[in-house]
């Protein structure tokens, strides 16, 4: 049985290589934000009260064009629905947990930090400190990013656009998915849902991402009933 | 509306989608089929960003022929394949992404 510390630093390691992914994408927010007209205390307080990648850009990139405030509310709030699903996963883990543990690792649950936890809460490794993993791969998320988005708002526009900063985004995620999909009903789930998404590119409000989202889980669910592979179900 | 209570209702409702789950509210054992359906959320949530990041421009939407990203994402697959490194994959894709630029491609 491990600690809790054990659980902290293990969430800190798992998490850290996800990092050199986040640096890159934090600093391209903060000189996005910059450029779309937001002040750097503007920048840097949306790192806070949204700490979410994807929707700050989308939400940097609809105030530089103006859109109006609902058309944003609802563009953040579409692309965020996810994490709906990503606390419903992990929802059996983490709901006996005090208030203020829930509020915390809430306000922490993020893509890179989900993408590892899940890992080792379905690891199958018994432990009454599992929170404490999600706890040191959120935390040490949420400090780089906002040193990141500083860094990037600081330096504005004096990072060459070039460098294509912005492909860490799939890079990391294609580094922690890669390896993980196996079995036939994953391979369906990510073919599915990432065609899906080009097919849908331009739909408004970023709707192709939720879209996806929903015909790749359907696609995989179908596939692993008709495999009758029921370890879906065992990784709890 | 001002910028700053934009920013706060969009992260009042960002973190309802993360919250709300934890709340409790939900049934102690949740179906077999919801499970089953829950394990693909990572799958289903992380490809489209990857699809779409690589080969969705905001100029000419999506770009087979002429985008760098296409190959480089391609290695990167292969690398994390065979690696599970998420350095050594960033360090592959960002190398053949800036190396095909260079050489003109």
């Amino acid at each position: 049985m491990t600690s809790a510390l054990d659980e902290f630093k293990r969430g800190l390691l798992d998490e850290l290589p996800l990092q050199i992914g986040i640096i890159p994408f934090g600093l391209v927010y903060g000189i996005l934000g910059v450029e779309s007209g937001m002040s750097i205390l503007e920048t840097c307080l949306l790192s806070v009260v949204l700490f979410g990648g994807a929707s700050q850009i989308v939400f940097a990139q609809l105030v530089a064009s103006a859109t109006p405030a609902g058309v944003i509310l609802a563009s953040v709030s579409t692309i965020n629905l996810r994490h709906l699903l990503y606390g419903l996963s992990l929802a059996s883990y983490l709901k006996n947990l005090p208030l203020r543990w829930r509020v915390l690792l809430a306000y922490l649950l993020t893509d890179e930090a989900y993408a590892m936890s899940i890992i080792r809460f379905r690891s199958g490794q018994p432990s009454d400190y599992l929170h404490y993993h999600l706890l040191g791969t959120g935390l040490l998320l949420f400090i780089v990013w906002q040193i990141s988005t500083i860094t990037g708002a600081f330096l504005g526009t004096a990072v060459p656009a070039s460098l294509q900063l912005g492909f860490a985004v799939p890079l990391s995620f294609i580094a922690v998915l890669a390896p993980v999909i196996k079995r036939r009903a994953e391979i369906f789930a990510a073919l599915s849902a990432g065609i899906t998404a080009l097919i849908l590119h331009d739909m408004v409000w970023q709707l192709w991402l939720i879209c996806a989202a929903i015909i790749g889980i359907a696609v995989g669910w179908a596939v692993s009933y008709l495999d009758k592979d029921n370890q879906m179900e065992a990784v709890k | 509306m001002s910028l700053f209570v934009l920013m706060c209702l969009c992260g009042a409702l960002t973190f309802s989608a993360r919250f709300l789950p934890l709340t409790g509210w939900l049934p102690a054992k949740l179906p077999a089929w919801f499970e089953r359906a829950m394990y693909f959320v990572p799958i289903a949530v992380l490809t489209p960003i990857i699809t779409h990041s690589v080969m969705v421009t905001a100029d000419s939407g999506i770009a087979f022929s002429d985008n760098l990203r296409l190959p480089a994402a391609g290695l990167a697959i292969l690398v994390a394949w065979l690696t599970r490194s998420v350095i050594i994959t960033l360090i592959v894709g960002f190398a053949c992404l800036w190396g095909l630029n260079y050489f003109g491609f």
